[in-house]
């Protein structure tokens, strides 16, 4: 039995359970605190020598994203989620009408167009597609299990997996896009497609990659085939520590090329100078050196690489909280998808889950150089409104799932 | 476990799935304790090295004092402004854009997008569109341009509100920029304390400006004792004695010559250090500023000398001209102090400390007047006639002349011919010449006669156990020993010839300071003092308990135990040639004073042309208890007696004053 499921006696006298899950809400809450805190102390100093006003903070308009997201956690709640599910195809369709809005007049930032600008507010439509995506392929794979098997219905979901990650893919944005694949893996998984398929679309995912790595690695400039944009190439070049230069390249284009990759490696190596000389038990809230100073950029700190300021300032030890907060979300999920009413409740379940945890993995692995640096938030925790409403409205799709699941 | 039972039940896939989970999690946790806690110290090192900076940070010069603890060096306030390069961060970067869309504006190019949803949809459609982007080259440019556009704005209103006409050229900027990014940018060194007012009046408003409290080294009496004190020098080398590495260097002092340069390491004290943080722009970071070390400041040099007395020599010494080259020395026959040790002309030493101007540093460079030469300690003369006290000493010392024998007198013509052609001529004319006449009369004749008989080698002997031809041993490095030629090196055939040069004062050159010890040894019965310059060295800390530490006073250098009888006929002789009427000393006289002198007039010859004289006035004073001995020279004089003697007389008046007026020699009891 866990804390969630005490029994109790409703008004119509029905022995029902708890509607909260308590672990799973108490550890979203610590990670809004945990953001809340420490998105202040990456930004606050900066911004109170600016003179911003209280409701220019970053941290204060986290919080309002926070208690923005809560509400519509609230509000998704209130309809259960096989009736939402109905609206999936429609969500799902909608998602991609505005990626392709972005496409066609996004605002750029640093060289990619991943915000539609709608005057006081900027979004992020990658964000909710990712939720659309869920419910729309949720959706699809809870049919009998025994059309799984047909080839139709699986190069069908391909398709609907594969068509966003292309609009993001061209935005351009890897990272974002290639978070769709592990939760499409998952679910398919969880849905029980026959092992043969999913191993032939995981053989060629897998092949797909070594061609990429191949050719970033040690393939010349003029005979590469994919058309993979030069800092995502760079960034690849950086996480194995190879040079950016050809083979064959002259002694100056060599020399050149070592300085751009210093340049290129600058966030990753700062990053892992912030983890690093955090230690064990870290440097204290507000104390860290390396936001504070400028060494890690301040267009990053608060955002994709918060998690370097909170290992920086508390250690080892605060960093492995942070991580069993989200495994307490993570594993809540299972167990929520392991108790769901239906099938779809178990599909959309485990994708929340592979969803959530793919965006952990990589955003923290980036900050120790497990992984090559994406621009991927780290759930609740990173600074943007957009990321943090779509996180809560992910945990609050295993809410829905749990508060309508088999013994309810 | 209540949230990872789910491993263990539930389906096949999702068991899969949570065990997926848990192996990623834990492989985080596992990359995070080797960079956190395997690699951490690593780490920690990198972050270290490249946000601190140690900056050395000087120590308080320690001060030079005379014997009474009235400074010859002394340390002010001074007030200096500089930039701060971090507090412009903003304003540098309005400036880029500024001059950035000005630059992106004359080249026809345009990077702005509509602000508005509509307008970029309808941007989208429109005809075309000029996108700039900037090389590398070119941004870097801009930044320059944008950091000196900002600096040289605020240089232009600082020179309004001051009236100051303070110019940094670009590559000035750039070069601070480079190099010492995190120090603040100097503009004006030294604020003049109206200008200070005028500052603080208006209230301060410039931004990134400060005012900066700095010490300064000050010499308050000028040019007064400048050889001696020597003067500092801003230096930003590495101090040798300095093992610590550092990656800046404030701006330091270094004694170049006299007591500032010999004592240089005592006066500097230790240099501390600080660390400062800087940003990843190489700015210095706002409180991020730590002493790691303070610095021990430098100990005072407590001097011999008198200022009172200082002042009275120099302006003795300056009244013979006022474009005089010469020295004055005063030593206590005692126990061998300098009291005042004057060479003329004098330098200013607070015009080293900034730098001077061009005129002023060729004025110091003249080749005739030589400002910087310390003429009392590096300058060395024929002592001439001043060297007949020593020739009858050595007379009397071997018996050649004895106090009976003194008072026979000799036939002199007036001349002196030794051999068949060698004339040398005397001042004194021909006539009956006993030692006492002699001597007041500086007969050539009579001295040349004695030391003759006296013979090279004796006179050469007396004159090194005086310690002529040796350095004195003060700490100056400005010293010379003079020439004493050595008797084996001169040939049978010339000895008569230099003995007789010899016994007159030529053939050998003394230093002022040199004859000045010479005549205290004369004064006091023997005794060859070691000079003694600096009486103690006290802690630049005043709470520190350490004792100062002393040099011992009165070190006897040899002692030559001359008999009274001698002692007696050379004073009587030395008071009669002041105080007689037709003594060559007369102009020294002193009512109320007895003192004891002798002339000398060196003539330098090139061949048998007359080009220069050097004048002297050698002297000890009272004659019954002498305390001061008194050595005045002055090239290019007209003689001793009408140049030299006037000088020691104002000197005597001062030291007779000071008797007098019970001014002890303070600080100085034992």
């Amino acid at each position: 039995m866990n804390a969630g499921s005490i029994p109790y006696k409703s008004m119509d006298g029905v022995t029902r359970e708890r509607v909260l899950d308590r672990a799973l809400w108490l550890a979203v809450l610590g990670l809004m605190l945990v953001g809340a805190a420490f998105i202040f102390s990456a930004t606050g100093a900066n911004e109170s020598a600016r003179g911003a006003s209280w409701h220019g903070y970053t941290a204060v308009r986290q919080t309002v994203a926070y208690v923005l997201g809560a509400g519509l956690v609230a509000a998704l709640c209130l309809v259960d989620y096989s009736r939402l599910a109905r609206w999936a195809m429609v969500a799902y369709w909608a998602s991609i009408g505005l990626l392709a809005c972005v496409y066609l007049f996004g605002v750029e930032r640093l060289g990619a167009k991943r915000w539609i600008d709608l005057g006081p507010v900027q979004f992020q439509p990658s964000e909710f597609a990712k939720l659309a995506f869920l419910f729309a392929f949720a959706n699809f794979l809870s049919r009998p299990q025994g059309e799984l098997g047909g080839r139709g219905v699986f190069l069908k979901a391909l398709g609907m997996a594969m068509l966003p990650f292309g609009l993001v893919l061209k935005q351009p944005d890897l990272g974002s896009a290639l978070v769709f694949m592990p939760a499409a893996v998952v679910m398919m998984w969880v849905a029980g497609v026959p092992g043969r398929l999913l191993g032939r679309f995981l053989g060629g995912g897998l092949a797909m990659v070594a061609l990429v790595l191949v050719q970033v690695l040690f393939v010349p400039a003029r005979w590469r085939v994919v058309p993979l944009e030069d800092y995502q190439r760079h960034r690849l070049l950086v996480y194995f520590n190879m040079d950016f230069s050809d083979p064959g390249a002259t002694e100056a284009q060599r020399v050149a090329a070592r300085a751009e990759k210093a340049n290129k490696s600058y966030n990753v190596d700062q990053a892992l100078i912030s983890v690093g000389s955090g230690g064990m038990w870290g440097k204290g809230w507000r104390h860290g050196t390396q936001g504070a100073l400028g060494y890690l950029p301040r267009a990053v700190a608060h955002n994709d690489f918060i998690f370097s300021v909170i290992a920086e300032e508390t250690g080892f030890v605060g960093s492995a909280v942070v991580l069993a907060l989200y495994g307490t979300v993570l594993f809540s999920g299972i167990k929520i998808a392991g108790q769901a009413r239906d099938r779809l409740g178990r599909i959309l379940a485990s994708g929340v889950v592979a969803l959530l945890f793919t965006h952990v993995f990589v955003n923290v692995g980036m900050n120790i150089r497990l992984m090559p640096v994406t621009g991927i938030p780290l759930p609740l925790l990173s600074a943007g409104g957009t990321s943090v409403v779509c996180s809560l409205l992910a945990v609050g799709i295993l809410q829905n799932i749990h508060q309508n699941r088999r013994n309810y | 476990m209540l949230v990872v039972d789910q491993i263990n039940k539930g389906d096949g896939s999702l068991r899969m799935v949570a065990w997926g989970v848990a192996a990623g999690l834990g492989l985080l946790l596992a990359g995070l304790w080797r960079t956190q806690v395997v690699q951490g110290e690593y780490y920690r090192g990198r972050q270290e090295t490249q946000s601190f900076r140690s900056v050395r940070v000087p120590a308080t010069r320690g001060r030079i004092l005379d014997r009474n603890g009235q400074a010859l060096a002394d340390n002010q306030p001074r007030y200096r402004l500089d930039v701060y390069l971090d507090e412009l961060v903003p304003q540098f970067a309005a400036e880029e854009r500024r001059l950035r869309a000005a630059y992106v504006a004359a080249r026809g190019l345009t990077n702005a997008l509509p602000s508005s949803f509509w307008g970029r949809l309808a941007a989208r459609f429109s005809a075309k569109r000029t996108k700039t982007s900037l090389g590398a080259d070119e941004r870097e440019a801009l930044r320059r341009a944008a950091r000196y556009g900002v600096v040289s704005n605020i240089i232009h209103e600082v020179n309004q509100r001051l009236g100051l006409r303070v110019a940094r050229t670009e590559g000035d900027l750039y070069r601070h920029w480079r190099q010492q990014r995190a120090l603040p940018f100097p503009l004006v060194n030294r604020l003049e304390p109206a200008q200070v007012a005028v500052l603080t009046e208006q209230g301060w408003s410039i931004p990134g400006v400060e005012l900066d409290l700095v010490p300064s080294r000050h010499y308050p009496n000028g040019t007064m004792a400048a050889h001696v004190v020597g003067y500092v020098k801003a230096t930003e080398d590495p101090d040798p004695a300095d093992e610590r590495d550092f990656d800046y260097r404030l701006r330091d002092h270094r004694g170049e010559v006299g007591l500032e340069g010999a004592y240089d390491r005592v006066l500097r004290g230790t240099a501390g250090a600080k660390s400062i943080l800087i940003n990843s722009s190489g700015y210095r970071h706002r409180q991020g500023e730590m002493l790691l070390e303070s610095p021990v400041p430098g100990a005072h040099v407590v001097t011999t000398l008198d200022v009172a007395l200082q002042r009275a020599v120099e302006g003795s010494l300056a009244q013979v001209s006022g474009e005089e080259r010469g020295a004055a020395v005063v030593v206590d026959v005692r126990n061998g102090d300098i009291l005042a040790m004057a060479s003329a002309p004098a330098f200013d030493p607070n015009g080293w400390i900034d730098g001077m101007r061009k005129a002023d540093y060729e004025r110091l460079l003249d080749t005739k007047m030589r400002p910087m030469f310390n003429r009392a300690t590096y300058g060395s003369y024929n002592p001439g006639s001043t060297f007949k006290v020593v020739t009858a000493l050595a007379c009397l010392d071997a018996g050649v002349l004895t106090p009976e024998g003194a008072r026979e007198t000799m036939r002199t013509l007036g001349y002196y011919r030794l051999g068949r052609n060698h004339v040398i001529d005397d001042t004194a004319p021909a006539g009956e010449y006993d030692f006492n006449r002699a001597f007041i009369k500086s007969s050539n004749a009579y001295f040349i006669d004695h030391g003759l008989r006296l013979g090279l080698g004796p006179l050469l002997a007396y004159a090194r156990r005086l310690h002529l031809g040796e350095k004195t041993g003060l700490r100056l490095n400005e010293e010379t020993a003079g020439i004493l030629p050595d008797a084996s090196d001169i040939p049978g055939a010339y000895a008569a010839g230099k003995t007789a040069n010899l016994s007159i004062g030529q053939e050998l050159t003394v230093t002022p300071l040199q004859l000045a010890l010479v005549f205290s040894a004369v004064a006091n019965g023997g005794s060859v003092w070691w000079p003694r310059l600096v009486d103690r060295i006290e802690p630049g800390d005043a709470l520190s308990m350490e004792a100062p530490e002393r040099v011992r006073e009165g070190q006897v250098r040899s002692r030559l135990g001359i008999p009274r009888a001698h002692l007696a006929l050379v004073h009587a002789a030395m008071r009669d040639d002041v105080a007689l009427d037709d003594g060559t000393g007369r102009a020294a006289r002193v009512a109320g004073y007895a003192v004891c002198g002798k002339t000398g007039t060196a003539e330098v010859k090139s061949g048998r042309k007359l080009v220069d004289r050097i004048t002297w006035f050698a002297s000890f004073a009272p004659f019954e208890s002498p305390r001061y001995a008194v050595v005045v020279m002055v090239e290019s004089g007209g003689s001793g007696g009408r140049t030299c003697a006037p000088v020691a007389r104002r000197i005597y008046e001062h030291l007779r004053d000071r008797d007098r007026g019970g001014v002890t020699l303070g600080g100085l009891t034992p």
